[in-house]
Protein backbone atom coordinates (compact mmCIF):
# COMPACT_ATOMS: atom_id res chain seq x y z
CA UNK A 1 0.00 0.00 0.00
CA UNK A 2 2.64 2.73 -1.13
CA UNK A 3 0.27 4.53 -3.43
CA UNK A 4 0.07 8.06 -2.96
CA UNK A 5 -3.42 9.64 -1.25
CA UNK A 6 -3.00 11.11 -5.11
CA UNK A 7 -2.61 7.54 -6.65
CA UNK A 8 -5.63 6.12 -4.88
CA UNK A 9 -7.91 9.14 -5.42
CA UNK A 10 -7.15 8.76 -9.08
CA UNK A 11 -7.90 4.87 -9.13
CA UNK A 12 -11.17 5.98 -7.81
CA UNK A 13 -11.81 8.36 -10.07
CA UNK A 14 -15.11 7.58 -12.19
CA UNK A 15 -14.33 10.64 -13.79
CA UNK A 16 -10.80 8.84 -15.52
CA UNK A 17 -12.79 5.05 -15.82
CA UNK A 18 -15.47 6.98 -17.89
CA UNK A 19 -13.04 8.80 -20.10
CA UNK A 20 -10.91 5.59 -20.93
CA UNK A 21 -14.30 3.96 -21.69
CA UNK A 22 -14.90 6.32 -24.07
CA UNK A 23 -12.01 5.42 -25.99
CA UNK A 24 -9.96 8.18 -24.16
CA UNK A 25 -6.37 6.59 -24.62
CA UNK A 26 -4.54 9.26 -22.79
CA UNK A 27 -6.89 8.10 -19.91
CA UNK A 28 -6.59 4.41 -20.58
CA UNK A 29 -2.79 5.05 -20.38
CA UNK A 30 -3.41 6.75 -17.06
CA UNK A 31 -5.14 3.86 -16.04
CA UNK A 32 -2.62 1.15 -16.56
CA UNK A 33 -0.07 3.51 -15.39
CA UNK A 34 -1.53 3.81 -11.85
CA UNK A 35 -2.82 -0.18 -11.72
CA UNK A 36 0.07 -1.75 -13.66
CA UNK A 37 1.88 -2.44 -10.21
CA UNK A 38 -0.96 -3.43 -8.34
CA UNK A 39 -2.04 -5.95 -10.88
CA UNK A 40 1.67 -7.51 -11.40
CA UNK A 41 2.25 -7.59 -7.48
CA UNK A 42 -0.95 -9.62 -7.49
CA UNK A 43 0.31 -11.90 -10.24
CA UNK A 44 3.92 -12.43 -9.18
CA UNK A 45 2.76 -13.61 -5.53
CA UNK A 46 0.58 -15.79 -7.22
CA UNK A 47 3.12 -17.43 -9.45
CA UNK A 48 6.30 -15.98 -7.55
CA UNK A 49 7.60 -15.83 -11.24
CA UNK A 50 8.75 -12.05 -12.95
CA UNK A 51 7.91 -13.58 -16.69
CA UNK A 52 4.24 -14.91 -15.41
CA UNK A 53 3.44 -11.92 -13.61
CA UNK A 54 4.39 -9.91 -16.61
CA UNK A 55 2.71 -11.21 -18.97
CA UNK A 56 -0.52 -11.86 -16.75
CA UNK A 57 -0.44 -7.98 -16.49
CA UNK A 58 -0.21 -7.19 -20.05
CA UNK A 59 -2.92 -9.60 -21.02
CA UNK A 60 -5.02 -7.96 -18.12
CA UNK A 61 -4.74 -4.28 -19.49
CA UNK A 62 -4.77 -5.04 -23.33
CA UNK A 63 -8.01 -6.98 -22.10
CA UNK A 64 -9.19 -4.19 -20.00
CA UNK A 65 -8.62 -1.56 -22.80
CA UNK A 66 -10.65 -3.92 -24.68
CA UNK A 67 -13.75 -4.35 -23.28
CA UNK A 68 -13.91 -1.40 -20.72
CA UNK A 69 -16.54 0.09 -23.19
CA UNK A 70 -18.69 -3.23 -21.69
CA UNK A 71 -17.92 -2.58 -18.04
CA UNK A 72 -21.41 -1.70 -16.35
CA UNK A 73 -21.00 0.38 -13.56
CA UNK A 74 -17.72 2.17 -12.69
CA UNK A 75 -17.73 1.90 -9.21
CA UNK A 76 -17.31 -1.64 -9.92
CA UNK A 77 -14.24 -1.11 -12.16
CA UNK A 78 -11.44 -2.59 -9.57
CA UNK A 79 -13.76 -6.08 -9.12
CA UNK A 80 -14.03 -6.15 -12.60
CA UNK A 81 -10.01 -5.74 -13.12
CA UNK A 82 -9.18 -8.41 -10.61
CA UNK A 83 -11.47 -10.44 -12.00
CA UNK A 84 -9.71 -10.10 -15.58
CA UNK A 85 -6.55 -10.78 -13.53
CA UNK A 86 -7.35 -14.46 -11.53
CA UNK A 87 -8.55 -15.52 -14.54
CA UNK A 88 -5.39 -15.09 -16.87
CA UNK A 89 -3.75 -16.21 -13.36
CA UNK A 90 -5.79 -19.22 -13.86
CA UNK A 91 -4.78 -19.84 -17.27
CA UNK A 92 -1.61 -19.83 -16.88
CA UNK A 93 -1.94 -21.93 -14.16
CA UNK A 94 -2.72 -24.42 -16.15
CA UNK A 95 -0.47 -23.76 -18.66
CA UNK A 96 2.22 -24.29 -16.49
CA UNK A 97 0.81 -27.63 -14.89
CA UNK A 98 0.13 -28.37 -18.52
CA UNK A 99 4.01 -28.26 -19.07
CA UNK A 100 5.55 -29.46 -15.70
CA UNK A 101 6.37 -32.87 -15.42
CA UNK A 102 5.84 -34.71 -12.05
CA UNK A 103 7.73 -37.63 -11.18
CA UNK A 104 5.40 -40.67 -9.43
CA UNK A 105 7.44 -39.64 -6.00
CA UNK A 106 7.07 -35.72 -6.59
CA UNK A 107 3.29 -36.74 -6.66
CA UNK A 108 3.07 -39.32 -3.65
CA UNK A 109 5.60 -39.43 -1.67
CA UNK A 110 4.84 -37.59 1.73
CA UNK A 111 8.39 -37.16 2.24
CA UNK A 112 8.84 -34.78 -1.18
CA UNK A 113 5.51 -33.24 -0.30
CA UNK A 114 6.50 -32.12 2.74
CA UNK A 115 9.78 -30.63 1.24
CA UNK A 116 9.41 -29.33 -2.19
CA UNK A 117 11.81 -28.46 -4.83
CA UNK A 118 12.31 -25.28 -4.34
CA UNK A 119 13.52 -25.90 -0.70
CA UNK A 120 15.33 -28.76 -1.27
CA UNK A 121 17.69 -26.58 -3.62
CA UNK A 122 18.56 -24.28 -0.93
CA UNK A 123 20.47 -24.66 1.91
CA UNK A 124 18.73 -27.65 3.53
CA UNK A 125 21.23 -28.70 6.02
CA UNK A 126 21.38 -25.57 7.47
CA UNK A 127 18.77 -24.88 10.17
CA UNK A 128 16.37 -21.85 9.84
CA UNK A 129 18.01 -19.59 11.75
CA UNK A 130 20.99 -20.04 9.51
CA UNK A 131 18.73 -20.12 6.54
CA UNK A 132 17.26 -16.56 7.32
CA UNK A 133 20.67 -14.84 7.47
CA UNK A 134 21.31 -15.71 3.46
CA UNK A 135 17.37 -15.89 2.75
CA UNK A 136 15.60 -12.38 2.91
CA UNK A 137 11.80 -13.32 4.89
CA UNK A 138 10.19 -12.18 2.54
CA UNK A 139 11.26 -15.25 -0.05
CA UNK A 140 10.54 -17.92 2.78
CA UNK A 141 7.18 -15.94 2.97
CA UNK A 142 6.63 -15.65 -1.02
CA UNK A 143 7.31 -19.57 -0.97
CA UNK A 144 5.15 -20.39 1.86
CA UNK A 145 1.96 -18.57 -0.20
CA UNK A 146 2.90 -20.96 -3.03
CA UNK A 147 2.30 -24.14 -0.66
CA UNK A 148 -1.50 -23.25 0.06
CA UNK A 149 -3.77 -24.05 -2.70
CA UNK A 150 -4.75 -21.58 -5.73
CA UNK A 151 -7.88 -20.60 -4.53
CA UNK A 152 -6.64 -19.75 -0.89
CA UNK A 153 -3.88 -18.04 -2.61
CA UNK A 154 -6.23 -16.02 -5.03
CA UNK A 155 -8.13 -14.81 -1.38
CA UNK A 156 -5.14 -14.51 0.86
CA UNK A 157 -3.14 -12.55 -1.59
CA UNK A 158 -6.01 -10.15 -2.52
CA UNK A 159 -7.04 -9.88 1.15
CA UNK A 160 -3.97 -9.28 2.82
CA UNK A 161 -1.70 -7.87 0.10
CA UNK A 162 -4.60 -5.75 -2.32
CA UNK A 163 -6.86 -4.77 0.52
CA UNK A 164 -9.98 -5.61 -1.09
CA UNK A 165 -12.76 -6.45 1.18
CA UNK A 166 -14.43 -9.63 0.95
CA UNK A 167 -17.66 -8.41 -0.90
CA UNK A 168 -15.11 -7.18 -3.48
CA UNK A 169 -13.89 -11.05 -3.43
CA UNK A 170 -16.47 -12.59 -3.78
CA UNK A 171 -17.36 -10.30 -6.83
CA UNK A 172 -14.45 -10.75 -8.59
CA UNK A 173 -14.41 -14.98 -7.93
CA UNK A 174 -18.37 -15.17 -8.45
CA UNK A 175 -18.65 -16.75 -5.10
CA UNK A 176 -20.76 -16.17 -1.38
CA UNK A 177 -18.93 -13.56 0.98
CA UNK A 178 -18.96 -16.31 3.23
CA UNK A 179 -17.03 -18.87 0.76
CA UNK A 180 -14.24 -16.20 0.49
CA UNK A 181 -14.23 -15.96 4.54
CA UNK A 182 -13.62 -20.01 4.65
CA UNK A 183 -10.88 -20.00 2.46
CA UNK A 184 -9.37 -16.55 3.73
CA UNK A 185 -9.50 -18.92 7.16
CA UNK A 186 -8.33 -22.11 5.80
CA UNK A 187 -5.71 -20.20 3.52
CA UNK A 188 -4.03 -18.21 7.07
CA UNK A 189 -4.40 -21.93 8.89
CA UNK A 190 -2.54 -23.32 6.23
CA UNK A 191 0.21 -20.63 6.09
CA UNK A 192 0.41 -20.97 9.77
CA UNK A 193 0.99 -24.51 9.38
CA UNK A 194 3.62 -24.20 6.82
CA UNK A 195 5.44 -21.45 8.77
CA UNK A 196 5.36 -23.57 11.90
CA UNK A 197 7.06 -26.79 10.45
CA UNK A 198 9.59 -24.20 8.59
CA UNK A 199 10.22 -23.74 12.46
CA UNK A 200 9.76 -20.29 11.80
CA UNK A 201 7.68 -18.60 14.07
CA UNK A 202 7.75 -15.14 16.68
CA UNK A 203 10.83 -15.73 17.83
CA UNK A 204 12.81 -16.34 14.82
CA UNK A 205 11.57 -13.63 12.88
CA UNK A 206 11.59 -11.39 15.31
CA UNK A 207 7.79 -10.43 15.03
CA UNK A 208 5.15 -9.87 17.84
CA UNK A 209 3.26 -7.14 18.78
CA UNK B 1 -28.70 -19.45 22.77
CA UNK B 2 -25.22 -18.85 22.90
CA UNK B 3 -23.34 -16.95 20.62
CA UNK B 4 -20.73 -19.08 19.04
CA UNK B 5 -17.96 -17.09 16.40
CA UNK B 6 -17.92 -18.53 13.30
CA UNK B 7 -15.13 -19.10 11.04
CA UNK B 8 -16.14 -16.24 9.06
CA UNK B 9 -16.99 -14.25 11.50
CA UNK B 10 -13.66 -14.28 12.98
CA UNK B 11 -11.97 -13.23 9.67
CA UNK B 12 -14.38 -10.42 9.02
CA UNK B 13 -13.19 -9.07 12.44
CA UNK B 14 -9.36 -10.29 11.68
CA UNK B 15 -10.34 -7.35 9.05
CA UNK B 16 -12.37 -5.20 10.96
CA UNK B 17 -14.84 -5.76 8.45
CA UNK B 18 -17.46 -5.81 11.22
CA UNK B 19 -19.54 -3.31 12.14
CA UNK B 20 -22.06 -2.90 15.15
CA UNK B 21 -24.01 -5.72 16.83
CA UNK B 22 -22.19 -8.15 15.46
CA UNK B 23 -18.72 -6.68 16.34
CA UNK B 24 -19.74 -6.11 19.88
CA UNK B 25 -21.09 -9.79 20.22
CA UNK B 26 -17.96 -11.21 17.98
CA UNK B 27 -15.97 -9.40 21.24
CA UNK B 28 -17.97 -10.49 24.00
CA UNK B 29 -17.51 -14.11 22.80
CA UNK B 30 -13.80 -13.15 23.02
CA UNK B 31 -13.76 -12.10 26.27
CA UNK B 32 -15.58 -15.56 27.45
CA UNK B 33 -13.50 -17.82 25.41
CA UNK B 34 -9.93 -17.63 25.86
CA UNK B 35 -9.33 -20.39 23.13
CA UNK B 36 -10.52 -18.22 20.47
CA UNK B 37 -8.93 -15.36 22.16
CA UNK B 38 -5.53 -17.05 21.56
CA UNK B 39 -6.85 -18.13 18.18
CA UNK B 40 -7.54 -14.45 17.01
CA UNK B 41 -3.70 -14.18 18.71
CA UNK B 42 -2.25 -16.06 16.62
CA UNK B 43 -3.89 -14.85 12.92
CA UNK B 44 -2.90 -11.46 14.16
CA UNK B 45 0.92 -12.66 14.51
CA UNK B 46 0.48 -14.34 10.86
CA UNK B 47 -1.05 -11.24 9.44
CA UNK B 48 2.32 -9.36 10.90
CA UNK B 49 4.82 -11.73 9.47
CA UNK B 50 2.86 -11.58 6.24
CA UNK B 51 3.25 -7.74 6.33
CA UNK B 52 7.03 -8.21 5.69
CA UNK B 53 6.45 -9.25 1.80
CA UNK B 54 6.89 -5.90 0.30
CA UNK B 55 5.46 -4.81 -3.18
CA UNK B 56 7.95 -4.92 -5.91
CA UNK B 57 8.46 -2.24 -8.27
CA UNK B 58 7.75 -2.33 -11.76
CA UNK B 59 7.33 0.05 -14.96
CA UNK B 60 4.60 -0.49 -16.97
CA UNK B 61 5.22 -1.33 -20.04
CA UNK B 62 3.41 0.96 -23.27
CA UNK B 63 0.10 -1.11 -24.16
CA UNK B 64 -1.09 -1.55 -27.50
CA UNK B 65 -4.25 -1.69 -28.34
CA UNK B 66 -5.85 -1.43 -31.67
CA UNK B 67 -7.66 1.55 -33.02
CA UNK B 68 -10.94 1.05 -31.17
CA UNK B 69 -12.61 3.71 -32.71
CA UNK B 70 -15.77 2.79 -34.82
CA UNK B 71 -14.78 2.40 -38.38
CA UNK B 72 -15.58 4.83 -41.09
CA UNK B 73 -18.10 3.14 -44.18
CA UNK B 74 -14.83 2.36 -46.65
CA UNK B 75 -13.68 0.15 -43.78
CA UNK B 76 -16.40 -2.00 -43.88
CA UNK B 77 -15.84 -5.85 -45.45
CA UNK B 78 -18.71 -5.55 -46.99
CA UNK B 79 -17.55 -1.88 -49.27
CA UNK B 80 -14.45 -3.70 -49.51
CA UNK B 81 -15.87 -6.33 -51.78
CA UNK B 82 -18.09 -4.52 -53.61
CA UNK B 83 -15.07 -1.44 -54.30
CA UNK B 84 -13.25 -4.27 -55.41
CA UNK B 85 -15.59 -6.26 -57.53
CA UNK B 86 -16.37 -2.89 -59.07
CA UNK B 87 -13.06 -1.95 -59.80
CA UNK B 88 -12.41 -5.57 -61.45
CA UNK B 89 -15.19 -4.75 -64.23
CA UNK B 90 -13.88 -0.90 -64.61
CA UNK B 91 -10.80 -2.85 -65.24
CA UNK B 92 -11.84 -5.44 -67.63
CA UNK B 93 -14.26 -2.47 -69.61
CA UNK B 94 -11.29 -0.66 -69.88
CA UNK B 95 -9.15 -3.76 -71.54
CA UNK B 96 -11.99 -4.52 -73.77
CA UNK B 97 -11.76 -1.12 -75.09
CA UNK B 98 -8.59 -0.70 -75.46
CA UNK B 99 -8.29 -4.58 -77.47
CA UNK B 100 -11.21 -3.01 -79.57
CA UNK B 101 -13.38 -6.08 -77.90
CA UNK B 102 -16.23 -6.86 -80.19
CA UNK B 103 -18.87 -9.12 -78.44
CA UNK B 104 -22.48 -9.85 -80.39
CA UNK B 105 -25.15 -12.26 -80.11
CA UNK B 106 -27.12 -13.04 -83.50
CA UNK B 107 -29.41 -15.54 -84.02
CA UNK B 108 -27.78 -18.82 -82.11
CA UNK B 109 -24.27 -17.09 -82.44
CA UNK B 110 -22.43 -15.72 -79.51
CA UNK B 111 -19.47 -14.02 -81.07
CA UNK B 112 -16.13 -12.61 -79.19
CA UNK B 113 -13.85 -11.07 -81.30
CA UNK B 114 -10.70 -8.42 -81.11
CA UNK B 115 -10.03 -5.60 -83.47
CA UNK B 116 -12.64 -4.86 -86.55
CA UNK B 117 -15.26 -7.54 -87.91
CA UNK B 118 -13.36 -9.34 -90.56
CA UNK B 119 -15.57 -9.42 -94.23
CA UNK B 120 -17.47 -12.26 -94.51
CA UNK B 121 -16.06 -14.39 -97.16
CA UNK B 122 -17.86 -15.98 -100.18
CA UNK B 123 -19.12 -19.18 -99.70
CA UNK B 124 -19.33 -21.37 -102.59
CA UNK B 125 -21.32 -23.44 -103.61
CA UNK B 126 -20.44 -27.03 -104.82
CA UNK B 127 -22.75 -29.31 -106.80
CA UNK B 128 -22.41 -32.21 -107.80
CA UNK B 129 -22.44 -31.80 -112.20
CA UNK B 130 -24.52 -34.15 -112.92
CA UNK B 131 -26.31 -37.35 -111.04
CA UNK B 132 -25.26 -40.98 -112.36
CA UNK B 133 -28.07 -43.85 -112.23
CA UNK B 134 -27.72 -46.72 -110.43
CA UNK B 135 -27.25 -48.63 -113.31
CA UNK B 136 -24.75 -46.87 -114.78
CA UNK B 137 -22.37 -47.20 -111.23
CA UNK B 138 -23.48 -50.83 -111.10
CA UNK B 139 -22.33 -51.56 -114.51
CA UNK B 140 -19.13 -49.25 -113.85
CA UNK B 141 -18.16 -50.75 -110.97
CA UNK B 142 -18.84 -54.32 -112.68
CA UNK B 143 -16.71 -53.62 -116.20
CA UNK B 144 -13.88 -52.38 -113.61
CA UNK B 145 -14.27 -55.43 -111.47
CA UNK B 146 -13.50 -57.42 -114.80
CA UNK B 147 -10.82 -55.85 -115.82
CA UNK B 148 -8.84 -56.25 -112.25
CA UNK B 149 -10.13 -59.81 -112.15
CA UNK B 150 -8.56 -60.30 -116.08
CA UNK B 151 -5.72 -58.17 -114.84
CA UNK B 152 -5.38 -60.21 -111.44
CA UNK B 153 -5.95 -63.96 -113.32
CA UNK B 154 -2.35 -62.83 -115.86
CA UNK B 155 -0.09 -61.83 -112.91
CA UNK B 156 -1.27 -65.33 -110.68
CA UNK B 157 -0.76 -67.23 -113.92
CA UNK B 158 2.65 -65.55 -114.50
CA UNK B 159 3.73 -65.57 -111.13
CA UNK B 160 2.96 -69.40 -110.84
CA UNK B 161 5.10 -69.80 -114.17
CA UNK B 162 7.69 -68.26 -112.35
CA UNK B 163 7.88 -70.12 -109.22
CA UNK B 164 7.43 -73.46 -110.44
CA UNK B 165 10.61 -72.76 -113.09
CA UNK B 166 12.61 -71.36 -110.06
CA UNK B 167 11.28 -74.42 -108.16
CA UNK B 168 12.08 -77.32 -110.68
CA UNK B 169 15.75 -75.05 -111.01
CA UNK B 170 16.16 -75.13 -107.26
CA UNK B 171 15.48 -78.75 -106.98
CA UNK B 172 18.03 -79.64 -110.06
CA UNK B 173 20.72 -77.42 -108.49
CA UNK B 174 20.12 -78.56 -105.13
CA UNK B 175 19.67 -82.70 -105.38
CA UNK B 176 23.12 -82.61 -107.45
CA UNK B 177 24.81 -80.72 -104.39
CA UNK B 178 23.05 -83.13 -102.23
CA UNK B 179 24.51 -86.07 -104.14
CA UNK B 180 27.92 -84.84 -104.06
CA UNK B 181 27.78 -84.57 -100.28
CA UNK B 182 26.58 -88.08 -99.88
CA UNK B 183 29.28 -89.02 -101.81
CA UNK B 184 31.89 -86.97 -100.27
CA UNK B 185 30.71 -88.09 -96.91
CA UNK B 186 30.62 -91.61 -97.60
CA UNK B 187 33.88 -91.80 -99.06
CA UNK B 188 35.32 -89.94 -96.59
CA UNK B 189 33.66 -92.19 -93.32
CA UNK B 190 34.71 -95.27 -95.00
CA UNK B 191 38.35 -93.90 -95.44
CA UNK B 192 38.13 -93.02 -91.86
CA UNK B 193 36.42 -96.00 -90.50
CA UNK B 194 39.50 -98.06 -91.96
CA UNK B 195 41.78 -95.97 -90.54
CA UNK B 196 40.09 -95.64 -87.04
CA UNK B 197 39.48 -100.07 -87.45
CA UNK B 198 43.35 -100.41 -88.36
CA UNK B 199 44.75 -97.61 -85.63
CA UNK B 200 42.63 -99.49 -82.83
CA UNK B 201 44.12 -103.07 -84.35
CA UNK B 202 47.35 -102.20 -83.82
CA UNK B 203 46.78 -100.32 -80.48
CA UNK B 204 45.13 -103.68 -79.67
CA UNK B 205 47.89 -105.58 -80.93
CA UNK B 206 50.25 -103.33 -79.18
CA UNK B 207 48.75 -104.05 -76.13
CA UNK B 208 47.87 -107.78 -75.91
CA UNK B 209 51.57 -107.86 -76.72
CA UNK B 210 52.73 -105.82 -73.67
CA UNK B 211 50.00 -107.36 -71.41
CA UNK B 212 51.54 -111.02 -72.14
CA UNK B 213 55.12 -109.52 -71.87
CA UNK B 214 54.16 -108.96 -68.72
CA UNK B 215 52.31 -111.54 -67.75
CA UNK B 216 54.66 -113.69 -69.08
CA UNK B 217 57.93 -112.42 -67.46
CA UNK B 218 55.81 -112.09 -63.98
CA UNK B 219 54.55 -115.47 -64.28
CA UNK B 220 58.11 -116.84 -64.80
CA UNK B 221 59.21 -114.93 -61.99
CA UNK B 222 56.20 -116.39 -60.12
CA UNK B 223 56.57 -119.71 -60.91
CA UNK B 224 60.19 -119.68 -60.49
CA UNK B 225 59.63 -118.68 -56.96
CA UNK B 226 56.39 -121.24 -56.49
CA UNK B 227 59.43 -123.66 -57.29
CA UNK B 228 62.17 -122.55 -55.08
CA UNK B 229 59.61 -122.17 -52.33
CA UNK B 230 58.56 -125.68 -53.28
CA UNK B 231 62.24 -126.97 -52.92
CA UNK B 232 62.24 -125.30 -49.73
CA UNK B 233 59.29 -126.91 -48.27
CA UNK B 234 60.10 -130.32 -49.82
CA UNK B 235 63.89 -130.22 -47.95
CA UNK B 236 62.14 -128.78 -44.89
CA UNK B 237 59.90 -131.78 -45.07
CA UNK B 238 62.74 -134.21 -45.50
CA UNK B 239 64.47 -132.90 -42.76
CA UNK B 240 61.71 -132.54 -40.69
CA UNK B 241 61.14 -136.44 -41.53
CA UNK B 242 64.57 -137.30 -41.29
CA UNK B 243 64.93 -136.30 -37.51
CA UNK B 244 61.21 -137.58 -36.54
CA UNK B 245 63.08 -141.18 -37.89
CA UNK B 246 65.98 -140.24 -36.39
CA UNK B 247 64.17 -139.67 -32.93
CA UNK B 248 62.08 -142.62 -33.20
CA UNK B 249 65.36 -145.17 -34.27
CA UNK B 250 67.00 -143.63 -30.96
CA UNK B 251 63.92 -143.87 -28.73
CA UNK B 252 64.04 -147.77 -30.29
CA UNK B 253 67.35 -148.07 -30.10
CA UNK B 254 67.19 -146.91 -26.10
CA UNK B 255 64.06 -148.63 -26.26
CA UNK B 256 66.04 -151.76 -27.23
CA UNK B 257 69.01 -151.42 -24.75
CA UNK B 258 66.64 -151.07 -22.01
CA UNK B 259 64.86 -154.32 -23.03
CA UNK B 260 68.36 -155.75 -23.61
CA UNK B 261 69.19 -154.64 -19.49
CA UNK B 262 65.94 -155.74 -18.19
CA UNK B 263 66.08 -159.43 -19.80
CA UNK B 264 69.96 -159.19 -18.68
CA UNK B 265 68.78 -158.36 -15.14
CA UNK B 266 66.01 -160.50 -15.09
CA UNK B 267 68.05 -163.23 -16.84
CA UNK B 268 70.70 -162.81 -13.91
CA UNK B 269 68.25 -162.67 -11.37
CA UNK B 270 66.76 -165.60 -12.49
CA UNK B 271 70.55 -167.20 -12.82
CA UNK B 272 71.45 -166.07 -9.39
CA UNK B 273 67.71 -167.13 -7.97
CA UNK B 274 68.19 -170.68 -9.93
CA UNK B 275 71.63 -170.81 -8.55
CA UNK B 276 70.86 -170.37 -4.85
CA UNK B 277 67.93 -172.44 -5.17
CA UNK B 278 70.25 -175.45 -7.28
CA UNK B 279 72.35 -174.37 -3.63
CA UNK B 280 69.42 -174.84 -1.47
CA UNK B 281 68.41 -177.93 -2.60
CA UNK B 282 71.63 -179.41 -2.84
CA UNK B 283 71.83 -178.76 0.89
CA UNK B 284 68.42 -180.57 1.27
Amino acid sequence: MTETLLDIAMMHSDNLIARAKDGDQNAQGKVVQLWYKRIYNFSFKFFLDHDLAMEVSQKTFISMCKNLPSLQDNARFKSWLYKIAVNYCREEARKKKGNRSLSFDMVWNREAEDSPQWESSGHRIDSPERQLQHQELSDVLQEALLEINDEQREVVIMKEYEGLKFREIAEVLNISENTVKSRMYYGLDGLRKVLERKNINKETIGYGI
Amino acid sequence: MAFKASEQDLMAYLYGELEGKEKEMVEQYLLENADARLELEKLKQLRHALGHIKDKEVIAPPIFIGDSRPPFIWNAPYFKTIASIAASLLLIMLVGRLAGLQIGYAGSELRISFGKPAQQREVVDVRPAESLTTGDVQQMINASLQQNNIAMQETWAETQKKLDASIVKNLASNSVKIDNLVKESSAASQQQIRDFVSSIQAENVQVVKSYFQLSSTEQKQYIESLLVDFAKYLQQQRNDDLQVVQTQLNSLQKNTDSFKQETEQILTSIISTVGSNNSLGTKY
